[in-house]
């Protein structure tokens, strides 16, 4: 197609043509009325693919596209504008006529006084630009499906979680409610979670425990925590347990239970049991079945561990009364121990058997000198037991000198040495014994009826133990520890018929008899258990005394038979005699002279 | 024949191409092809007895790379809001061409479509939104480029209400 030259044709005709084709643009002239636009120079090819081939010069409205019918409708502002001024039509897609497309961008504008129009095909450029814009565009959707994946997996795991909540939540309610205590440790043995009714027996807050090691957050003893540590090392089945103190200024004993968790065999969920109660009730109980050295909960005995407490918060003379062998001296040891005076000496003497000279050197001391024998100055007991307590056991016995010395004591506070005429202060507690009726020895004239109402301000009576059957067995099983522990042996348990034995015995001797018993048991043993055929042969042979029955004491004839039957069989031992008696050798001695009985 | 030109308006793939090319040509195609400038297509409908040719200026989305320019819309009859259920920010991009061609234009006959029915359960665009719409005045259509749904009753819809709001030139009658 050649072009004819217009108005705008330049002097150089091929210089035009070959700017033309390298800027690829159409060139029209308007005339002045603006009824046709004429082609300048020599238009490019994509031209002839829009318009057809046919050889125009002239642009047809009526069938250009409706764009570019558009844009030169409104190009006339551009046009009656000032000269150099240009409107673009932004860009538009027109189909060719190979069946593809082409962007075109028309510009209008105005050479001092002529109105002329550029039609360019945006070529490379612009494909490269709408790339870019469609990439953006692919990753920004992408994009947003990600985001929009993201936010519908964040809804539904939010939906869970608190599906997860709720349940946790009713669980935590339960457990709550239940009152259950329990704690949860992880894998490193640091606490996760505290129940309220946990952090409540173990004294603690939350913020105290949780993510802590349970090693360093409880309390706990070092063997205790060597407990905890072998039930979470050894989880079981069946499960143990171990009691343990959680340690503070409100002790709490608790009993540790210790569970694998189901789904994490690493962690542990462990069981707290406030068993503070059950401990506390335990020692009560402990405390009542034995008294310092005293061992029995009869209702007796337990009368007689209140006396006792009550008796030791005064410093008034006492006397104790029982059988031989019922523990008088462990009662006056114990008012002596319950007592202000407990850290201050306790002498113990016994009044049977000696003569008043040597009784009262004894008791209240010596010069040098006094009498053949005193070589040197001697305190007596009373001087040694100053602050103390004197336990004057068998005071019954005591002779009437002694008796009137022992009162000027125990009203005056003061002592007079044999030998010397000026006294000493003392400050002693007197506690006295007797298996004596003393009421009937002062009506018999053999007891100063003064001294008696001096010792007898308090009174401890002990019953024997055939009235107090029902601490046999806590006595035997006590004795039976002890002598095992001194001897080595290991037997663990009396026999039911063993204890059926010891259970029906008189126990004339009391205590101190079934002690002997038992020690003779232990001796004879050859299993874990104590036979009856180990105890002494007289309480297997021995009549079995129905227990509601009441002991009576034997008459003296009879009593003087069982005395020459026991030295008989003791072949004239004494001291075996007065074992198989179940009595002490101060009491065989003193009895054999009361039944007047030779010893040869 | 009366010619009306109609805009195509909305965020960027929403479906303009997608609702023009189904309503022309009756194809669809899964492949976004974002579209640069202007696109114009010509398709006669049937108006109380009287065809009436819509010019389909397919205008590019509007985003961040690409604002819509004015003259485009000068002249226009009409415009089509095109709006996408399932990304919920091509109702704010609708709200604001609105204002445009509001301005540009004036109160010209207008028609919303919310297109992508066919992904129902993923619209973030529900009920009481739509409602809202119809509250402003907005005439709300449902369709589908993919299944064709709604395509002809958008067209025709608003090809209607043009004709209706326009005076009948004397040549029509």
């Amino acid at each position: 197609m050649k072009s004819r030259p217009g108005n705008l044709a330049p002097h150089n005709e091929s210089l035009f043509n070959a700017v033309l084709s390298t800027l690829d643009m159409v060139v029209f002239e308007c005339e002045e009325d603006l009824s046709e636009f004429r082609l300048q120079g020599l238009p490019p090819d994509w031209w002839r693919q829009w318009v057809g081939p046919a050889d125009c010069t002239v642009l047809d409205l009526g069938r250009c596209s409706p764009f570019l019918q558009e844009y030169l409708t409104s190009a006339h502002l551009a046009w009656a504008g000032t000269p150099g001024a240009t409107e673009k039509s932004g860009p538009w897609t027109e189909p060719d006529r190979q069946g593809g497309s082409m962007t075109l961008e028309a510009t209008a504008l105005s050479i001092e006084s002529k109105k002329v129009l550029l039609i360019e095909r945006l070529g490379s450029g612009f494909k490269e630009m709408g790339t870019i814009v469609q990439r953006a565009r692919e990753r920004m959707l992408a994009e947003e499906r990600t985001v929009k994946a993201y936010r519908k997996t964040e809804t539904h795991l939010i939906s869970k979680l608190e599906v997860s909540e709720r349940t946790k939540d009713d669980v935590l309610a339960l457990l709550q409610h239940l009152g259950l205590a329990a704690l949860v440790l992880d894998e490193r043995g640091h606490i996760t979670f505290a129940s309220d009714r946990g952090l409540e027996i173990l004294g603690m807050t939350a913020e105290a425990v949780i993510d802590q090691e349970w090693e360093h957050a409880l309390p706990l003893h070092k063997h205790d925590r060597v407990s905890i540590r072998e039930l979470i090392d050894t989880v079981s089945v069946p499960r143990k347990t171990c009691v343990v103190c959680i340690e503070g200024p409100r002790p709490r004993w608790v009993e540790i239970e210790v569970h694998g968790d189901p789904r994490h065999p690493d962690r542990h969920i462990v069981i707290v049991h406030d068993r503070t109660e059950l401990h506390t009730l335990r020692r009560v109980l402990n405390e009542q079945a034995s008294f310092h050295d005293l061992v029995g909960k009869s209702p007796a005995m337990l009368r007689t561990y209140q006396l006792v407490r009550d008796v030791a918060q005064v410093d008034s003379t006492v006397l104790i009364e029982g059988e031989t062998g019922t523990g008088k001296e462990l009662i006056a040891r114990a008012i002596h121990s319950c007592s202000g005076r407990k850290h201050r000496p306790f002498i113990a003497a016994n009044c049977a058997g000696l003569t008043d000279s040597i009784l009262t050197s004894q008791l209240f001391g010596h010069k040098r000198g006094a009498f053949t024998g005193a070589v040197n100055d001697q305190q007596g007991l009373f001087e040694a037991a100053e602050g103390g307590t004197l336990f004057l056991d068998e005071i019954g016995d005591i002779p009437q000198q002694v008796q009137t010395a022992l009162l000027r004591v125990l009203q005056e506070k003061e002592i007079t040495r044999l030998g010397e005429a000026k006294p000493r202060k003392v400050d002693v507690r007197v506690v006295a014994a007797t298996h004596h009726n003393l009421s009937e020895d002062v009506v018999r004239g053999s007891f100063r009826a003064d001294l008696l109402y001096r010792i007898r301000i308090a009174r401890v009576q002990l019953s024997p133990l055939r009235e107090r059957r029902e601490d046999i067995p806590l006595l035997a099983q006590s004795f039976l520890g002890q002598i095992c522990t001194a001897t080595g042996k290991t037997i663990e348990r009396l026999n039911p018929d063993t204890l059926r034995l010891l259970m029906s015995h008189a126990w004339p001797g009391n205590v101190r008899e079934l002690k002997s018993a038992i020690e003779f048991a232990v001796i004879s043993c050859k299993a874990k258990e104590v036979l009856p055929i180990d105890l002494p042969p007289e309480i297997i042979s021995a009549p079995v005394v129905p227990s509601s029955s009441v002991w009576i004491p034997l008459p003296n004839r009879d009593e003087k038979s069982r005395f020459l039957a026991a030295l008989s069989d003791a072949k004239g031992n004494r001291t075996e005699a007065a074992r198989r008696l179940g009595v002490s050798r101060a009491t065989f001695y003193r009895r054999l002279v009361e039944l007047d009985i030779d010893p040869r | 024949m009366m010619q009306k030109k109609v805009c195509m308006l909305g965020g960027f793939a929403v479906g303009k191409t997608s609702l023009v090319r189904r309503f022309v040509s009756n194809v669809f195609s899964d492949h976004y092809h974002t579209t640069i400038g202007v696109t114009v297509e010509k398709k006669s409908v049937t108006v109380d007895d009287r065809d009436v040719m819509l010019v389909l200026w397919d205008l590019y989305g509007e985003d961040e790379f690409q604002r819509v320019r004015d003259s485009y819309l000068r002249g226009s009859s009409g415009y089509i809001l095109v709006m996408d259920g399932t990304r919920r920010a091509t109702l704010d991009a609708a709200f604001a061409l609105q204002q445009t061609a509001l301005q540009t234009v004036g109160t010209v006959p207008f028609i919303s479509i919310i297109n992508k029915a066919d992904v129902r359960s993923e619209w973030e665009i529900d009920e009481r939104t739509i409602e809202q719409l119809r509250e402003r005045g907005w005439t709300v259509l449902f369709g589908s480029a993919k299944l064709g749904q709604g395509v002809e009753e958008l067209f025709v819809t608003l090809a209607t209400q043009i004709v209706h709001a326009a005076p009948i030139p004397r040549d029509c009658l």
